[in-house]
């Protein structure tokens, strides 16, 4: 698409899209430390994860600025008006993306992963990580490109987390059942599944917009209900 | 008098199929200006009771097309149209047409609020009075009342009357207009960037009065202000160089364009 006659408004739009670009890398980036902590049981990491959050936090708040007052300034209309309302909206998806990597952090340093003495259920929870983390950074990497093919992979694939995160929650529930003992090691592992799930569910959120922001057109939730149906625990 | 549900219904339906009719239809529309062309092949419906924004850079063509609607090319010795202007299926180029009994039916506002050196009162008496509506003083009392109500305007001039037209503010001079026009009774006003000269107040009035008068007229309306063609219309029509580019609903404009050149013209990107 070519420039603005008003360079400045390129530059405003810019500043919003980069933002939000670095913000989805600071998210990915806590997922990757999120899958370190989960396999090494780090709580330095966790800690270090925990202090980010306010980082993703601010540039989130920048971002929700520079839309409002763009939206003020140069009543976008179109692409830019897609793009500039939508920027409020990922900003908060990728916020929410942080909080649970936050909420994962804290659940983490509360107790010892090892005594939960469940290496499989540990290890379905790092594949759950990578895929999400791969999810989020193909919805992104569409974004920044402005294309929305990826965005549509992602938006179909959700019930693929779905499923994974179901038979965690199975794992983890055989688990308590068969060592009634490690209960409070393992009710935790059920909150971290919950909150990468939650982080799937934003990356579809963030595929939504993102298809809405390049084509226009609003990916109905039909769908979503009915994989929420065939995946409600 | 309706009685039954099914009456009630075929009374709705009547209207709605005659709300889906174009009120204007144009067709193959060219105009030139002596060997120079200003409009080419441009088909445009515009239905009943709504609003219509043409939009497009200066020079697109816009305004010309708004002209040939009121036949008021007519009065530039070098314009020529060519194509077919139907208002209720009737050409309007028939030979046999009168131009003023046209014109009283299509009202025109333009950019500049152009009131007659007159009184305010004789301002909005003058059409109803040229085209031999009331003979009585009361009866046009009552227009002159019922025109500057519809208009906005009566509550800020009702002791004015008898005060110059062009004494009023710009916005009141505006809105005096839009009463001079509907005092006609006409079906259709066009308006040709009617608040290309107010400060946002007075813009704001003469949007609300759109919205407002829109209930009972079909307004085509030439803007340059993108945000305004989206507040007051329901169509909107975009023309470049001369060519209708793309027409559809205001939002479906706004939000996503079919047409590059519009999209690139709405989000500021033409040169």
């Amino acid at each position: 698409m070519s420039d603005h006659i008003v360079s400045s408004f390129d530059e405003e739009l810019n500043e919003i899209t980069d933002g939000l670009i670095n913000m989805g890398a600071l998210v990915l980036a806590a997922l990757r430390s999120v899958e370190e902590i989960l396999k090494n049981d780090d709580h330095n990491l966790a800690q270090k994860i925990i202090d980010n959050d306010l980082q993703i936090n601010d540039l989130g708040q920048s971002i929700e600025i520079k839309a409002f007052n763009t939206l003020a300034s140069r009543q976008p209309m179109a692409f830019d008006l897609r793009l500039v309302f939508s920027a409020v909206k990922m900003s908060l998806y990728l916020e929410r993306c942080g909080d649970m990597c936050k909420g994962i952090s804290k659940r983490i340093l509360k107790g010892d992963l090892t005594e939960a003495d469940s290496p499989n259920t540990i290890e379905s929870l790092v594949t759950l990580t990578n895929r999400v983390y791969e999810n989020l950074s193909l919805v992104l990497e569409d974004y920044a490109a402005r294309t929305s093919e990826k965005s549509l992979e992602v938006w179909s694939s959700d019930n693929e987390i779905d499923s994974i995160y179901s038979d965690i929650l199975m794992e983890i529930l055989n688990n308590i059942k068969s060592k009634p003992e490690a209960i409070e090691a393992l009710v935790p592992l059920f909150f971290i599944a919950r909150y990468l799930e939650r982080v799937g569910d934003q990356a579809t959120n963030i595929a939504e917009v993102t298809h809405f922001i390049v084509t226009g057109e609003v990916l109905t939730d039909e769908k979503e209900i009915q994989i929420e149906n065939e995946t409600t625990f | 008098m309706v009685n039954t549900i099914d009456q009630i219904i075929n009374v709705f339906d009547e209207q709605k199929i005659r709300k889906n009719e174009a009120l204007i239809s144009c067709s193959g529309v060219n105009v030139f200006y002596s060997d120079k062309q200003a409009l080419f092949d441009v088909n445009l419906d515009i239905k009943e009771k709504e609003v219509t924004s043409l939009i497009g850079p200066s020079g697109c063509g816009k305004s010309t097309f708004l002209r040939c609607i009121n036949r008021m090319n007519d009065v530039i010795e070098t314009c020529s149209i060519e194509g077919l202007v139907k208002i209720n299926g009737q050409d309007i180029y028939d030979p046999k047409i009168d131009v003023v009994e046209l014109r009283a039916k299509i009202g025109m506002v333009f950019q500049k609020p152009n009131p007659f050196p007159k009184s305010v009162y004789e301002n909005v008496a003058y059409g109803p009075r040229l085209h031999g509506m009331f003979i009585n003083k009361s009866d046009m009392d009552k227009k002159v009342e019922e025109s500057l109500v519809r208009a906005g305007l009566w509550n800020e001039v009702k002791d004015r009357l008898q005060e110059p037209g062009t004494s009023l503010s710009g916005g009141q001079q505006q809105r005096l207009c839009i009463a001079r026009a509907i005092a006609v009774d006409p079906e259709i006003i066009l308006m040709d960037e009617p608040c290309s000269s107010l400060d946002p107040i007075a813009t704001a009035k003469i949007e609300e009065l759109i919205d407002e008068l829109k209930v009972n007229y079909t307004i085509t309306i030439v803007t340059h202000s993108m945000q305004q063609a989206a507040r007051v219309s329901q169509k909107t029509a975009f023309f470049h160089l001369g060519h209708l580019i793309e027409v559809g609903e205001t939002e479906n404009i706004f939000r996503n364009p079919i047409n590059k050149q519009t999209e690139a013209y709405v989000t500021g990107r033409y040169g």
